[in-house]
Formats: C-alpha cells, structure tokens, sequence
C-alpha cells in the first residue's frame, strides 16, 4: 500500500512535469497536438492524484498503520467520518489533500475555458503545472504521506486529537482549501495573459468567476473556524487573531480587493497593473500562508513544529513566484498602461480605489502584527509580542471606514458624481444612519466602537434597500409589471451587481455579530451546589456533577439551571470529555443557549468530583448568531453573482406576473434570523434515516438507567429497565420522533443527560451550522427552479426575443438614470 | 505631470508618518517582551513595571490554591532562577507542577502579577503540529486574548 502509493505521486510528478513541458512548447511551436496532450496530461493529473487519495483514505479506513501519517492521525476506535477526515487531519496528509484539490480544480477550470480562450490555455496549463509539482516535490522529499515505518509497524494507530473531532473541523479545511487553490487560477491565467502578451481584458472575464467561488469558499473556511472556535475551543469568542487565523484572512482581504478593482477596469479600462498585482498578490498570500503556519516562523501555539528544511523550500519557492511574476509584470508595464485617467475624487472608481488601498492597508497591517514577534526578535534581539487589543484598535477603525465605504461606494456615478445626484442618493440613507445614532445614545449605548457600527450598518442597509426599491420601482413602471416581479427581474437583469448588494448585506448583518462583542458580559466563579451566579440579566445556578464512561472517553458533565430575568430557560450541561488516547488534553463542551440577540455561553473550566463544585466561566455574548446568518446571506449573494447569464436569461423571457412573489417570500424567509429561531424551537428538519436503521442508532446511544449494569448501553443490556427502554424507543421512532426528540424525551424522563451515552450540547443548537447552507442550498434550487419552469415557457412565449431587446434598452435606460446624471 | 508627482509623493509620505507614528504609540501599549524567568530574573529591577510574557517551567511543590477560591500562588522557575507569582482566575488544565508555561503580566519587588487570563500552559505531549488547525486548549487560547 504504502509502496504503491508512493509510486503514484512519483508518476504524477512526471505527468505534472510532462504537462508542463508540453504545453509551453506546444504554444511556442504553435502544434495543436502537442497544447492537447499537455491538456490531457493536466487530467491525468487530477485522475492520478484522485487515485491517491482513494489509496490514502483506503489505508484509513482499514487501518493499515504501517503507515506512519495514518498512525499518527487514526485509530481503531475512531468512527469513520473522523477516520476519513483524518486524511487531512496533519501536515503529510493536507499537503497532498492541497494538490488533489487543485489538480481537480484547475482541471475543471481548464475544461470549462479551452475553447473560448484558446491562446491563454497552455500557458494556464503550465503555470497550474508548476504549482503542482512544488507541491509534489515537497512530499517525495519531505512530506510523504505514505512514508511507512522502516522498523516494526505498531498494530494500532495514536488517533486524531480530540479537538479535530468535530463536524466543523471536518468541512473546515477542505473549504479553505478549496478557497486557496481557486485563488491559483486566476493567477494562471494572469500570468498566461502576461507572456503571451494577450493583456486585453478577456483573461479578466475568465478569471472572475472563478475568483468568485475562491471567494466565496475562503469566507465559508474563515467562518467554519469560527464557528468551532466558538464551540470547541469554548474561550467564549470567534476570532482571536491568531497567526494561522490571520493566514487565511490575508487572501480574503486581497481577494476581496480585487474583486472589486476587476469592475473598474472592466468599466473604464484602469487599474491593470494593480490589478495584476493583487492577483500575484492573493496566491502569494496562499502560498505564505501556509508556510506561515507550517514552518515555525512565528512562534504561535500553532507552529510546534520547527521544521527548517519545509520552511527553506517554500522560502525558495516564493521567492521564484515574486521574481518571475513581477518580472513579468515590469517586463510588460508598456502594454498595461491605463486607457483613462482618474476625472474625479466623487466618482465611483476613486471610492472603489479608496476602498482597495484600505483593505490593502488592512492586509499588510495583520500580515505585520502576525510577524511582529518575529521581525523584532530579527531586529532588536527582543522578541515583542502583540495581542488581540493591539489588532483590535487599528482594525476597528479599519472595519468601520470600509463600512461607510460599502455604503457609498455602489451610490457614487462612473466617472463624476454631480452634487445634485450625491444629495438625491444620500439624503434618506445619512437620515437614517444619525436617527439610529442619536436613538442608540438616547438608549444608552455608550460603546463607541459598536454604537458607531450600528448607526453605519443602518446606513449601509438604506441605502441597499433604497437601490431595490428604486430600481423596481423604474422597471416596475417601464414594463408594468407588479413590485415583487420587478424587484426579481431587476436582480435577474443585472445579477451581478445585485447579487454584490446582497453579498454587502451579509457583510453588515456579520459586522453587527462583532459589534456586539462590544458588549460582552463575563464571570468566572467557583460554585458549590446550590450556588448561583448573575450576569447581565442571566442567572447561572450550579446543580451537581457526575462522570460517566464510554468505550472512547470519559466525560465530567456538570448540570446547571438558568433564568434569563426571571424565565427558567431550563438545563444546560457543560463537560470536560477526557479521550481515552489524550487524557492530558480534556475537550471542552461548552453549553449555549443560542438566541437572535444573545447567546448564554457556559463552560466548566475546572471541578472537583468530590466536593462537587466547579469552576464556570459564563459569558453572555450578544448578537453572535449575525454572524453565521450574515454568512447565509453572503452565500446566497455570491451564487446570485456567480450563475451564468443563460440562466437569467431564460428565467426573463416571460416571468407571469407573480410567479416571481413566492421564492422571493421564501428567499426572504430563508435569509431571516427567524429561521434559525425556528431550528431550535420547532421540529427537527433533519433527514430521518429509514426507522429501524435510526431505533438501531439510537439504542446504541443510549445507556441502561437502572443503575445496577454500570451503563451498559440499551443495546446489550439484559435487564427489564432496558428492555422497557427499547421499546419506548420502538415507539418514538415509530411515532416518527427524530433522534433529538428521543433524548430529549429521555432527558426529560430521568431529568439529566445521565441516559445518554454521549452528553449532548443542546441538541437543536448543533443544527444551527447548517442554516448558511439551507440558505444557500435553497436559493439555488428556487433559481434552479424557476430557470427550469420558466424556460419550459419559452415554446409558447416567442416574444422572448424580444422581450429580451425591450430588456436590453431598458437596462441601459435604467443604469443612467440611477448613475450616469452627469 | 512634475507637479502631479510631488503631490503623490507628499501626499504617500504624509500618510506614512502619520500611520508610522500611529504604530509606534500603540505598540508601545501594546507590546509585551517576550523573555525566559533566568533572563528577567538576572536583573528584575530593570524590568519592573513594564509588561511581560514570561516563560519558564511550574516549580515542584509551589503551586497552591486558596481553598474555595481562584487565588493561586506558585513559583516559575528557568534554568536555576525563580520568581514568585500570583493569579486570579480560571487556569487552564495543563497548569500543573512542572508543566511548561507563559504568563502575561507585570514584574514588581513583591513578585509577578499575572493579569487575568494570563497563564498559558504548554502541554508536555507529542503534539504533531496539524495544518491549518489550531491545537490549543480552550483555556491557553482564553489566556491569550
């Protein structure tokens, strides 16, 4: 196994290689047969590193610890989510999980361009190549995940750390990833554009979209680890910044800029060199990124492993990708000169500019304070260290200009905004936003930072919603349809800049998720049984402990009751798990009690089984679940921007007047808070598996409370009380209660977690991960299915075309009256 | 155009000092020196009142807890050198006798005072670092806020 799967990555180094070579001289020569078989090699590729993969995950599942990366990451006992999870659970195996997913990727992105950008392709081709074979270099000298053990093999594996063992840490580098290697492809293509001298804006067009799912998936990983932070790690926070979190924010930051310069030079043909830059830039800041957290330059929590020779070779790496990139950029500066000037500061191209030079600034201020620590050790002798306050009071202000800016920016005409169009498009939004200032002083806010936000969030969603409502309000009137159905044929018509509205608002609802960290409340206490504790308007009172065993761990769970004013809110049961394989290293299980304007966030930080007390650190964290919502609507934007044309397109052609209100009402039930509200009160909507299969499942979770079999679980257990237990579990299910209600009808049973072999955080709350996805899946499938209908229409409909025309000019129309007033 | 780049390059160079400026005074609030106990301990007077990461190892039988409380007391000690420290608040599960740590705070002629949240525990474990993925226990990342 181990064998063969080495000999697969020499192979796919040679075919990388092979890939390479090909496609350069192909173009050169201008042989069509050579660009084609370098093309086919960059598949064979992806199918032999997919081959690789299968190999590893194999070795995973059958436990095949010969294998010195699978005994480091894996055991036995370790369910099979988190076996194949393992895979890019450590260094060996996410190096090669990097290049699998890029293989794949830039085979797609590849597939889907040959045609329509034939110059670039070989070029693109190489470039994706190199990277590759960096990557593959990198394992067969170094990193080999299929490196066995020379002397005896151990017969069992160390498992992975418990703290990876979570849904969330499972998603959550594959989705980072999938956002770093997305940033490559543009980058091919960039510097494809650049040798071959093709530097009109076509490879703009190529690269935009893909950019996009970059985009989109980096800000799915960035939240993803926010959300395990907030749960597993159970500081009672999101976002510390640390070195490896700064790591993936730093391509974001860039990517993000360069999303927003890529319009201006499509709109007005500048900005091509900083264009190019950013785009070296973000897939600099992958590939640093993760040198940053591998190598041991900055001395975090995270860089344990000193590791000289890894950080050497990406060291030479990039400095390879600087020289050659820039080289080629100074070497092209001729062909990159700007076709029109800056004409004025009150134009929508120097807000946009203002707003690259800020999120570049906020870049290269994180990327200085990750790196503090090290450059003054390099400087001075003296290692300084920086915390979070020192990151938060620069970018607090950072955050806040680009706030207003993300208000401003899409107000501000082409070219030259007239005063008499500045005052038409900002009198409501500025009204609103001092009207909530003055509203949130009058009630009391005196937290400057977030009071601040919430009066430039107020202004920010103004002005989003006064730019549908207008805009509906011109197509409404010009095609005379109802308000809803041109509000979705406005998003429909132009969906990329409304879909970027959209993105906006997602953006803000998450800055009101920071900006009430502004009032964070927190205690830590020592409580004996009986005690209680008071913070902000909820009271904590700590009940009793208890420890319970399973075949992985044993968990201390402590039982405690909250009030919120005077409303019981129930039971809640923090724990400390102590894996069997890891007992140094307990995990914390934090209870909340989720709520659309605060969180209650316990966590046992120590105890004492005997006297019973225990040490509780409780914080009430307001406004935290924006956060995840604003992700959800982020989502649902980016798709909006990202679907192909063809499939507004046809959804234009006729839309019957409203036909276009319901998935709007549905779009605006899925995006609203209420949703996740709905989660935790209202049934469960998980996918029930087939019901034997779940009874099955279920009497392997819950244990015998008869107290006389030492927690057998209801499965194996012979005595009457279990017996009595299967069957009301046979009746549950049966009744069509899903897993949750089973426990939580046991829980209430015996009034503690005590009849459950895993204590379980509030069962519905561990659903809340999944509203950004119902959110996104459900946008998808309305549009997927009003594009499927609604072109169904078209045979009957033949004024599609020119509907489609009349659409056209209305568009324009529609555009300069809003902007163009000059 | 020679006067549109003097107006560029003083408008570059006025943003860099202010912004220059800008770091400097908050990093100098903000900054902590990060040293070893045997480093500071050579010369504590030098070090008083200035904001410390210190490092160094939970001497053998040092640590006490004040019964019913978060209070401890306990002594940090690095290659033959010790000082005495005090802390309030929830320690992390790896704060034990001879666990590694660094703690955040300020050396006076009393000893050092660790500031709330302010102990980071190493644990003694074979930790391969994982990509990507912090490994931290919940309390040192509480510490480090």
């Amino acid at each position: 196994m181990s064998s063969l799967g080495t000999f697969v990555l020499f192979v796919t180094f040679v075919t990388a290689s092979y890939a390479a070579a090909a496609s350069v001289v192909g173009a050169r020569r201008r042989s069509t047969r050579l660009v084609e078989s370098g093309i086919g090699a960059a598949y064979l590729v992806a199918a032999l590193l997919t081959v690789a993969s299968a190999l590893i995950v194999y070795a995973f599942v059958v436990g095949d610890y010969s294998i010195r990366y699978v005994q480091l990451t894996s055991d036995t006992a370790q369910p099979l989510i988190y076996k194949l999870t393992a895979y890019w659970g450590g260094l060996d195996g996410s190096v090669m999980f990097w290049v699998f997913v890029l293989a794949v990727f830039g085979a797609f992105a590849v597939r889907n361009t040959r045609d329509s950008h034939r110059e670039l392709i070989p070029y693109v081709v190489a470039v994706i190549a190199v990277v590759e074979m960096f990557f593959l270099f990198l394992m067969m000298v170094h990193t080999n995940p299929f490196a066995p053990f020379l002397t005896e093999t151990p017969s069992e594996g160390q498992g992975l750390t418990p703290l990876l063992q979570n849904p969330y840490m499972a998603i959550h580098p594959p989705s980072l990833y999938i956002g770093f290697v997305g940033m490559t492809i543009p980058y091919a293509f960039g510097m494809a554009a650049l040798i071959t001298g093709y530097l009109d804006d076509s490879w703009l067009r190529a690269v935009r979209r893909w950019t996009m799912i970059g985009w989109l998936f980096l800000s799915l990983g960035l939240t993803l680890g926010m959300i395990w932070a907030y749960e597993e790690l159970g500081w009672g926070g999101v976002w510390m910044w640390d070195p490896v979190e700064n790591a993936g924010l730093l391509p974001w930051i860039t990517g993000t800029a360069f999303l927003h310069s890529v319009m201006v030079q499509e709109r007005r043909g500048m900005l091509r060199v900083w264009n190019m830059t950013l785009v070296i830039l973000t897939f600099l800041l992958t590939i640093f990124g993760t040198f940053m957290t591998r190598s041991g330059v900055v001395q975090s929590v995270h860089a344990f492993g000193e590791d000289p020779k890894l950080a050497m070779m990406f060291a030479v790496f990039m400095v390879i990708i600087v020289t050659v990139s820039f080289g080629l950029v100074l070497y092209r500066l001729p062909l990159l000169r700007s076709r029109h000037e800056l004409d004025s500061w009150a134009s929508r191209e120097a807000a946009f500019l203002a707003n690259n030079w800020v999120l570049l600034f906020s870049a290269l201020f994180v990327l200085f304070a990750s790196m503090f620590p090290t450059l003054s050790e390099a400087v001075t002798g003296d290692r300084l260290t920086v915390g979070p306050p020192f990151f938060n009071k620069w970018m607090l202000p950072i955050g806040l200009i680009l706030l207003g800016l993300t208000g401003v920016a899409p107000l501000l005409a082409w070219r030259k905004t007239t005063l008499a169009n500045l005052r038409y498009q900002l009198l409501w939004p500025t009204l609103v936003g001092i009207l909530t200032a003055i509203g949130l002083w009058i009630a009391g806010v005196r937290v400057w930072s977030s009071g601040l936000c919430f009066a430039l969030s107020a202004f920010v969603i103004t002005t989003l919603v006064q730019e549908f409502v207008r805009g509906a309000g011109v197509r409404a009137a010009t095609t005379g349809s109802g308000r809803f159905t041109a509000a979705v044929g406005l998003v429909a018509r132009n969906h990329r800049r409304y879909g970027g509205y959209i993105v906006h608002l997602g953006i803000v609802l998450m800055f009101l998720g920071f900006a009430g960290n502004g009032f964070k409340q927190e205690e830590q206490v020592l409580l004996k049984p009986g005690q209680q504790v008071r913070v902000g308007s909820f009271t904590v009172r700590h009940e009793s402990i208890r420890v319970s065993q399973d075949a992985r761990k044993q968990a201390v769970t402590a039982t405690v009751s909250a009030w919120k004013d005077d409303q019981a809110l129930g039971r809640l049961y923090p724990a400390r798990w102590f894996f069997h394989k890891n007992e140094s290293e307990p995990t914390t299980e934090v209870a909340i009690r989720r709520g659309v304007f605060e969180d209650l966030y316990v966590v046992m930080a120590g105890f004492e089984v005997q006297a019973q007390s225990a040490t509780f650190h409780v914080v009430i964290n307001p406004l935290v679940n924006w956060i995840w919502t604003g992700f959800g609507v982020l989502a649902l934007g980016t798709l909006i921007a990202l679907l192909p044309e063809q499939a507004f397109a046809m959804a234009l052609g006729s839309v019957p007047s409203g036909a276009a209100t319901a998935p709007v009402l549905l779009l605006l039930l899925f995006g609203s808070p209420a949703l996740a509200r709905a989660q935790h009160v209202g049934g469960s909507t998980t996918v029930t598996v087939p019901g034997t299969q779940l009874e099955r499942e279920l009497r392997r979770e819950i244990v015998c409370t008869c107290g006389g079999c030492g927690r057998q679980l209801v499965a194996d257990c012979i005595c009457p009380t279990a017996a009595g237990m299967r069957d009301e579990i046979t009746k549950l299910v049966n009744d069509g209660k899903s897993r949750e209600q089973v426990y939580a009808y046991f829980i209430e049973q015996y009034g503690s977690q005590e009849p459950l072999a895993m204590p379980i955080d509030e069962g519905f709350n561990r659903l809340a991960w999944a509203v950004p996805y119902a959110v996104g899946a459900s946008g998808l499938m309305l549009i997927g299915a009003a594009v499927f209908f609604w072109s169904r229409r078209r045979d009957e409909a033949d004024e599609a075309s020119s509907a489609s025309d009349t659409d056209e000019a209305l568009a324009r129309r529609l555009e300069e009256e809003l902007r163009d007033l000059d | 155009m020679r006067q549109k780049a003097f107006k560029v390059g003083l408008t570059t160079l006025v943003l860099a000092v202010a912004f220059g400026g800008l770091l400097y005074s908050t990093l100098r609030e903000g900054a902590a020196y990060y040293k070893h106990v045997d480093e500071v301990m050579t010369d504590p007077e030098a070090w008083y009142g200035k904001r410390l990461q210190l490092h160094g190892f939970v001497a053998d039988d040092s640590l006490l807890r004040r019964p019913d409380s978060l209070d401890y007391r306990f002594q940090i000690t690095n290659n033959g050198k010790i000082v005495n420290a005090t802390y309030s608040g929830v320690a992390p599960d790896t704060f034990k006798e001879g666990a590694e740590v660094v703690v955040k705070g300020r050396l006076s002629p009393e000893g050092f005072a660790v500031e709330p949240n302010g102990v980071m525990a190493k644990c003694p474990s074979k930790y391969q670092p994982k990509s990507g993925v912090p490994v931290r226990s919940a309390a040192s990342t509480r510490a480090s806020e």
